[in-house]
């Protein structure tokens, strides 16, 4: 007994118990969030290119819709797929199933953004077409895997109800999503402005936020190594935001619009409140209180959320500021979840890297670094002051309607850009790197 | 034994077990970390009683400088036997 467990301890890697487990194998997730880091630096890069355009955007083809659906669908929805089809079924205890499904997603979808964003960039109606029928294909896959994911679900169920809402979110930002490619393309459908408000809205706080809202629920309390957040809140908070989406749709169909909206954005800060009162309660009662640079953003990604909706009031009532509706998309977007989804990738991307270096050390090859191994300290510096920097600098260029403003915003989020690419570039040489023999390898402390 | 958000814990001779089953997540993550904290450096190989397997556990371990054995189980149980590296493995009933 003792000589089987010392022959083992040398040779056994650090996470042998992954074998068989719902982790999909590295190159699925990872291609997605290399793809969004590619799609990131794409977007900034199409800021400067469409600089003069971008204070007063009011919607239309041209560089700043490439710049919104780059960082939408190319960051914000790529990521999400990556991280929900790996931190899914770890919450549901339900497997993906085959990884040729997920695969097939990424290369449908990852050119299908590219050629969307690029005909909607230089006006060629057929490639923003022929783009948007495979990005809606993509997508559609991606729905199905999620659905059959929370079919059946086992525990979690306040996470699972958000994958719902997301999931028939997406369906109505799919929709919408054709009938704007279709108008585009010279076969208009469905009255332009209510197509734009379903879009905006089950986009960004239905989509994208309910898996931002959901995912937090496992993710947050997990890196502050704190309880689970309590169910009653967390439920209330979720029947608010799902009421908030239900009201801003119907004012979006042009159903009492002022009131509905008012009463959407009062629900959204309703929810808002309460889901934040359960995060600050896990930063604070957890085991580690010291999260760094990457709750820092997640902090101020939670006050862009609150922003958004303070400023989806103004917008209800015409407030007479100039750059209104661009300040909303650049608040919600870049400041609420651009932001959060890179304070929690930088999490997420070393500790993935660390578990699958792990799987390597199933070789016998020792020990894996750890997830303090694999991240870059200093790229991530970089890229915290020249995001913030940027989101500022592209706040104020839009108030005082400066084009040389928003190119020197651009040039900032192009350098914050790339230093979150060396980042995710360093975790992804050193996860391959070879692993030191167990038992001699240096281990950090805590 | 100690039963609650912290797990049920006792000492066996074959080390100091935890069984986090029933937890809600990141329950089991968090009273394990929790229970090696509490042992530090120590020598005492503690084996976990789980529903699921912990993928999001391993880092945490792995910066605090524990390795992860699977070991056999009850049916539906994921067991786990955590050691500190460079350890000894054995352990005397009662060291913990």
């Amino acid at each position: 007994m003792k000589e089987a467990a010392a022959g083992k301890s040398s040779l056994t890697p650090i996470f042998p118990a992954m074998a068989g487990s719902r982790l999909l194998r590295p190159s699925i997730p990872f291609r997605f969030f290399g793809a969004a880091v590619i799609f990131h630096v794409g977007a900034w890069i199409a800021l400067f290119i469409g600089a003069d355009a971008t204070p007063r955007f009011a919607g239309g083809l041209g560089w700043p819709l490439v710049v919104l659906h780059f960082v939408t669908l190319g960051v914000l929805a790529m990521s999400a797929i990556g991280a929900s089809l790996q931190l899914l079924p770890v919450a549901t205890r339900r497997s993906v199933g085959s990884e040729r499904w997920p695969a097939a997603i990424w290369w449908l979808y990852t050119p299908g953004v590219a050629m969307t964003a690029l005909g909607m960039g230089t006006g060629a109606v057929t490639a923003l077409a022929a783009g948007a029928v495979a990005v809606v294909a993509a997508l559609g896959i991606y729905a199905a895997l999620l659905a059959r994911n929370l079919v059946g679900a086992k525990g979690m169920p306040v996470v699972v109800a958000h994958g719902w809402a997301a999931l028939a979110s997406l369906a109505i930002v799919l929709a919408t999503a054709l009938a704007l490619a279709g108008a585009y393309a010279g076969a208009p459908t469905l009255d332009r402005a209510t197509v734009i408000g379903l879009h905006v809205v089950f986009a960004a706080y239905g989509f994208m936020g309910m898996l931002a809202l959901g995912l937090s629920y496992i993710l947050v309390p997990m890196y502050a190594l704190s309880a689970a957040p309590a169910e009653r809140p967390a439920w209330a908070s979720f029947a608010l935001a799902v009421l908030a989406l239900l009201l801003a749709g119907a004012a979006a169909l042009d159903f009492a619009p002022v009131a509905l909206r008012t009463a959407a954005a009062a629900a959204g800060l309703a929810s808002v409140a309460l889901h934040l009162h359960l995060m600050t309660t896990a930063l604070r009662t957890g085991m580690r209180r010291h999260l760094g640079r990457s709750f820092t953003l997640v902090r101020v990604a939670w006050a862009m959320l609150v922003a958004s909706l303070l400023l989806a009031l103004a917008l209800v009532f015409d407030a007479p500021v100039d750059g209104l509706a661009t300040s909303f998309g650049v608040v919600v977007i870049g400041g609420w979840l651009l932001t959060f989804l890179l304070g929690i990738l930088q999490r997420i991307v070393p500790f993935l890297a660390s578990m699958h270096a792990g799987q390597v050390g199933t070789r016998g090859r020792g020990l894996p670094p750890t997830p303090s191994a694999l991240t870059a300290a200093r790229p991530l510096a970089i890229h915290f002051a020249c995001h913030l920097a940027a989101l500022a600098l592209l706040a104020l260029a839009v108030a005082v309607d400066s084009a040389l403003a928003i190119r020197a915003a651009a040039a900032l989020g192009t350098a914050g850009a790339l230093a979150f690419g060396a980042f995710f570039a360093a975790a992804m040489r050193r996860m391959r790197r070879p692993q030191a023999p167990a038992g001699t390898a240096a281990m950090p402390g805590s | 034994m100690n039963a609650g958000a912290q797990g049920k814990h006792w000492t066996d001779a074959d080390g100091l077990h935890i069984d986090v089953r029933g937890l809600a997540p990141p329950g089991p993550l968090v009273a394990i970390v929790a229970l090696i904290e509490s042992i530090g450096g120590g020598v005492t190989p503690v084996i976990v009683h789980h529903e699921r397997d912990p993928v999001m556990l391993y880092g945490e371990l792995a910066e605090r400088g524990w390795t992860v054995e699977r070991i056999d189980g009850a049916p539906g149980e994921v067991r786990l036997k955590l050691r500190k590296v460079g350890s000894d493995s054995t352990f005397r009933n009662g060291q913990g």
